[in-house]
């Protein structure tokens, strides 16, 4: 009981956050001195045809108006115009971008599975690797191991991913020529391809994002391993591999847990430059086109996706938390 | 972003159309004007073979590609071209000016009543992709439906130009438009509000492009539309990859400006115009049979000119659109004259040059008039003789007996982040400083900088660098879209405010004038007197580079427009 | 907590820096290489005057007239131009670098100092006050933990009016988003110093909770602020670099490290030293940074000092 109505509060909370941040969105972006359907008035442009269109897309009424008919849209759908041209987006309608011709939600549904094979395979390489080096480190202190993993970590929490990314692409791709430099296959087309295209990005972000997990697990492996009952543990004569697998290890996985959905959570915000740099056509590429045509409902939803996305982790990182830790509810 | 289909790039977006003197102009003065340019189209001499089949690709770096006539602003010969048919068409080759010829249409329109009645008939046997017959219904349904609002976005010079236009909503909500008559299936017949010569080449227009009559009411109909031309869209993959088919209904011997060689063209969306550069020339089995769409950036062109097989596979126009510094005449000092002119002295055309495409030969020639090359009419001189350096003494000198003898402070130099413009900006910047004008940047998003351009408020910039390719080979596409009062604001592209009473009655008379060389003169005499009024300083016409892989034939760009000719390139096996 | 304890030394933290520095050589590293940095930055304009060249000058006889790339070797490394110059331009590259510093130290800096100021002001008050501001303050940080701030950035740099400086804009908005991660280390620390003895002594002897804060709480907070404070600026920076990188960050032609990489993409293959030179630059800077961070925080918490002998 105590833990659904924990649940209960971290999720309309989290809904909270959601609304301000749409509210601020849509408010900084509105309220800023562009017209966006100038850019759906045809060439050349007439002060009658500049009205017409801003008419057709809403973009003549007050911004508090349009904000409530984005929330309304979102329950209730929208549709812009009337009669036989009218565009209808349905519930849950986030808009619509009349630069591509399709609902937001549409859109970035579309490249959602870009953003999602480039972030999941990476984080599986940077978790597993980013733990493993972690733990060696740790039960390895002061040996070779160690002192590279420290060093190497420090680089990869200091370079940015579009330096590695590029320094990654001019030498696997261009100067040896052994993976792809740009561009992405889908997987349903062909696993093989798809998988190819994504290795030097896996390894430049798992590289990158490793390095913390690296850090964090040696920190908490020493932590632990200090502790009395690893002692104890030891002292008994259990089996170093269960005293690691089964007793340092778990207590590793809160922090780890955290850290994981966090950065899942953040995928959104580090995909526009991760997408840039190597071409890829996911959601991140999506916000950068929206901010190139000046497509609003496009760039209010892209940024509402990622605080979901950031949201989402948050709340279920808490849950996750306050099951494994029933202590963390109290706080 | 480079490419001539949609909105954005710094030249893709204006070059568009083509217009009328060139119907009535012989080869021959057009080839003068190529001869005194001295530059012609280089490089990439492809085998003209004809061998039909295998897949083209296309890598674009935008992510929509527009298959609706009334929403596209495309050039008639590239992608949408591929697709539609409009009721006249651009013959272009290699070396050769453009040509207005007839596409749907028999001939290229008969004008009547001086000019304000025009009259097409359509080729015998015209189907739709659907099988279905081409109709003059059918391009009236598609000129109407591109007067609805929630179609807008494509070129509009028909919806100014048809008598009663005003106020007309569409064919959905608001019936037929009554200046657009088809006595048959066979007959179109438009009467204008005023006489205009170049109704020709309106006609080659996207919305001229026939949709089936009550078809095309939903919003994604570019991603499905029935097609005119030898491909229809196979596959649409929003922001990603689309297909295009051969259309079996369509027939080769009824269309001259087609080749439609390839059996498939997939038009790759989303490909970064370096990332495309390399990948060219490097050549690999997969991009052989691609070209790329998007301008060869200068740092590729210093890689592609050091390999000796990219090399031969780049094509770079012989000339091409202004480009320009506006000087904003609304703003301050600038509403002088001789503070405009001290800036013809001051700019360093050479240091643009380099910005450019890291050499003068490849950037393009010097401009020092308003008309580009190979436009009827066009008149070579120089109000401002300077050095390629500039001359920042004698710009100084003007600005002193302006009134200036401490320089000028402050102004707001608007430029879009596209191509290398901000480059070109901070050569210019660097040039004005030397003549005691200091200028701040203003960097925008290319959507950014037209919303600025085109807007009402013209207090955002005092300066912009901006560039343009006529529309239609008419000195008219050259002059009226940047220098009368009516292009300022509300969408227009006088980017410079400036509103010369005297020189907007010239251009209507211009305008009205239905003999070509009558046109030109004229044209040529405006040319001049705007120039008196420095409200730009001329820059270059700069040149485009393009890459193709090493199984694309038919590769070239033609006197004008500075852009492939899609229509030609096939692929060998 | 131990019981009776007399308030923590001052110099605790002052001397820590110093153990930090003299004892790990990777913070002794990054300490060089930062006051480096630093006096680059802050003398950029000197050696402007000495050397002759600024970041914004053409020098069109450095380049190849046949390509516009750079003339010789290494991207026209020489004596007139010592990282040799911009291919197009040949504007002098370790000018650029140099003024480039200034703008990373700059956005870098100031936006921390944002961070902190606000961070601490309001985690202190919501630590030490409690009741409904901390619930108040918690929440906001809430909302900008869930505000996506790079794609909000990356949005408002395409949209914000040019009248705004964009070296304010950047400070403003990068610093704003960093207050809560401060605030929530500060409010923390304040909530373990509230419940000690010197802080309930002062309290119990009618100290106004503005003075206490003040008096005796900041005084303390010192350590784990700079700490945060130092890992924080190096991201920082590399935000503007990154946002510089996607074209929305600092405005040509003021120099920024991000930018010129941008700029460098296309000529990786042509002129790699465009790309190695300000690439070099940044990570040397964050990765300099988040040595001597790292080793702060080792030296004022000895716990992980013990475990992370290196």
């Amino acid at each position: 009981m105590a833990t659904l109505r924990y649940a209960g509060t971290r999720v309309l909370s989290g809904l909270g956050v959601l609304l301000v941040v749409a509210f601020v969105t849509f408010a900084v972006f509105y309220l800023l001195p562009t017209d966006p359907a100038q850019l759906s008035c045809g060439r050349p442009c007439t002060p009658e045809n500049l009205a017409l269109a801003r008419g057709f897309m809403g973009f003549d009424e007050p911004w508090w108006q349009q904000f409530g008919e984005f929330l309304g849209g979102i329950l209730t759908g929208r549709t812009f115009g009337s009669g036989a041209t009218a565009i209808d987006c349905s519930a849950p309608c986030f808009g619509y971008s009349f630069q591509q011709s399709a609902t937001v939600v549409s859109l970035i549904g579309d490249r959602l599975p870009v953003t999602v094979s480039l972030a999941v395979g990476a984080a599986v390489l940077w978790l597993v690797v980013g733990v493993a080096l972690g733990v060696v480190s740790a039960l390895r202190r002061g040996s070779v191991v160690d002192h590279l993993a420290s060093g190497v970590s420090v680089i990869g929490v200091s370079a940015p991913v579009y330096l590695v990314g590029l320094l990654g692409i001019l030498l696997l791709g261009f100067t040896l020529d052994v993976v792809p430099v740009s561009g992405y296959v889908p997987l349903a087309q062909s696993p093989v391809d798809w998988a190819w295209h994504l290795v030097l990005p896996w390894i430049v972000l798992a590289f990158l994002n490793g390095a913390v997990y690296v850090r964090l697990t040696r920190g908490q492996m020493l932590e632990v391993l200090n502790e009395d009952y690893i002692r104890t543990a030891r002292a008994k004569g259990l089996p170093e591999r269960t005293v690691i697998g089964k007793h340092a290890l778990r207590n590793v996985t809160l922090p780890l847990v955290t850290l994981f959905g966090l950065d899942l959570g953040g995928l959104l915000g580090g995909a526009v430059i991760t997408e840039k740099v190597f071409g890829m056509p996911g959601v991140g590429s999506l916000l950068l086109e929206a901010v190139g045509q000046l497509d609003l409902p496009l760039l209010l939803s892209t940024t509402l996706f990622a605080a979901v996305l950031i949201v989402v982790a948050n709340v279920l990182v808490d849950l996750v938390y306050g099951l494994l830790d029933p202590r963390a509810r109290l706080t | 972003m480079t490419h001539p289909e949609t909105t954005g790039p710094l030249l893709g977006r204006r070059s568009v159309l083509l217009g009328s003197v060139l119907a009535g102009l012989g080869a021959s003065s057009f080839l003068a004007a190529c001869g005194a340019n001295e530059q012609s189209s280089s490089g990439g001499a492809t085998s003209s073979s004809t061998q039909t089949g295998g897949t083209l690709t296309i890598l674009v770096e935008q992510t929509t590609t527009n298959f609706d006539p009334a929403k596209s602003q495309s050039l008639a010969i590239t992608s949408l071209g591929l697709v539609h048919r409009r009721l006249t068409s651009w013959k272009v080759t290699s070396g050769e000016p453009a040509e207005l010829v007839a596409d749907l249409a028999t001939d290229t329109g008969t004008p009547s009543d001086g000019g304000r009645t025009w009259t097409f008939t359509l080729k015998d046997g015209l189907t739709f992709s659907d099988g279905t017959p081409i109709r003059a219904a059918d391009v009236k349904w598609g000129l109407e439906r591109s007067f609805t609002p929630a179609f807008s976005g494509g070129l509009t010079y028909h919806k100014d130009l048809l008598a009663g236009a005003a106020g007309y909503g569409g064919p959905f909500e608001g019936g037929a438009l009554d200046s657009i008559a088809t006595p048959d299936d066979r007959t179109i017949v438009f009467t204008l509000a005023r006489p205009y010569g170049d109704w020709g080449w309106v006609a080659s227009t996207p919305a001229f492009s026939p949709v089936p009559e009550g078809k095309g009411a939903e919003a994604d109909y570019g991603q499905h539309p029935v097609a005119s031309g030898p491909y229809a869209v196979k596959t649409y993959q929003q922001g990603v990859r689309i297909e295009l088919a051969r259309n079996t209904h369509w027939t080769k011997d009824s269309d001259d400006v087609r080749a439609a060689l390839p059996d498939t063209v997939l038009i790759s969306m989303g490909q970064a115009a370096d990332v495309v550069s390399q990948r060219l020339a490097a050549d690999s089995s997969a991009d052989q049979t691609a070209f790329g769409a998007s301008f060869v950036s200068p740092a590729q062109l210093v890689q592609v000119s050091q390999n000796p097989s990219a090399k031969d596979r780049l094509v770079t126009s012989s000339s091409g659109a202004l480009a320009f510094l506006s000087l904003n005449t609304t703003r301050g000092v600038l509403g002088d004259v001789k503070v405009r002119q001290a800036f013809q002295y001051a700019v360093d055309k050479s240091a643009f040059q380099i910005a450019t495409a890291g050499t003068a030969e490849l950037a393009g020639k010097i401009a020092t008039t308003l008309i580009t090359d190979g436009i009827a009419g066009r008149e070579d001189f120089d109000l401002y003789t300077a050095p390629p350096e500039g001359d920042p003494a004698k710009a100084k000198e003007l600005l002193a007996a302006a009134g200036h003898p401490q320089g000028l402070t402050g102004l707001k130099l608007l430029v879009s982040q596209d191509g290398n413009g901000p480059a070109q900006a901070q050569a210019l910047q660097a040039s004005l400083a030397k003549a005691g004008i200091a200028v701040d940047l203003l960097v925008q998003d290319s959507d950014a900088y037209y919303a600025a351009i085109n807007a009402v408020n013209p207090e955002e910039y005092d300066l912009a660098l901006a560039s343009w390719q006529p529309d239609f080979p008419s000195a008219n596409a050259n002059l009226q879209p940047l220098f009368a009062t009516s292009a300022i604001g509300n969408g227009g592209y006088n980017s410079a405010r400036y509103s010369n009473p005297a020189v907007d009655a010239a251009i209507e008379a211009a305008q009205a004038t239905v003999d070509a060389d009558e046109a030109g003169k004229a044209w040529a005499a405006i040319d001049r007197q705007v120039m008196t009024d420095s409200p730009v300083v001329p820059l270059i016409y700069t040149r485009n580079s393009f890459l193709r892989g090493s199984k694309v034939t038919n590769f070239f760009i033609g006197a004008f427009p500075a852009y492939p000719n899609y229509l030609a390139v096939g692929v060998t096996a | 907590m131990t019981p009776a304890a007399p308030p923590p030394p001052r110099t605790s933290f002052g001397s820590a820096l110093v153990r930090a520095v003299r004892d790990d050589r990777a913070a002794t590293i990054g300490a060089l290489v930062i006051a480096a940095l630093l006096l680059l930055a802050l003398l950029a304009p000197v050696i402007t005057r000495i050397t002759g060249q600024d970041p914004y000058t053409y020098d069109a006889s450095a380049l190849d007239p046949g390509s516009g790339l750079p003339q010789g070797a290494l991207g026209g490394i020489s004596g007139t131009h010592w990282l040799g110059v911009e291919p197009l331009t040949g504007r002098d590259l370790f000018a650029i670098v140099a003024h480039g510093a200034r703008t990373s130290f700059l956005i870098g800096v100031l936006a921390t100092a944002v961070s902190v100021v606000l961070g601490v002001a309001l985690g202190a008050s919501a630590g030490y006050l409690g009741g409904w501001w901390d619930r108040v303050v918690g929440w906001v940080g809430d909302v900008i933990f869930g505000f996506p701030y790079l794609v909000f950035m990356v949005a408002l740099g395409a949209v914000a009016p040019p009248s705004i400086p964009r070296q304010v804009l950047l400070i403003v908005v990068i610093g704003f988003f960093g207050w809560p991660r401060v605030a929530r280390v500060v409010r923390s620390a304040t909530l373990g110093l509230a419940r000690r003895d010197f802080v309930r002594a002062a309290q119990a002897m009618g100290s106004p909770p503005w003075r206490t804060i003040t008096r005796r709480l900041l005084p303390n907070l010192w350590g784990p602020v700079v700490v945060i404070a130092t890992l924080s600026i190096p991201e920082r920076i590399g935000l503007e670099a990154a946002l510089s990188f996607l074209g929305v960050g600092v405005r040509p032609p003021t120099p920024s490290w991000g930018r010129s990489i941008s700029d460098a993409i296309g000529w990786v293959q042509t002129d790699p030293m465009f790309l190695v030179v300000p690439g070099v630059a940044l990570f040397l800077a964050t990765m300099a940074f988040n040595l001597l961070g790292d080793g702060l925080r080792d030296a004022l918490d000895p716990r992980t000092a013990r475990q992370g002998a290196r």
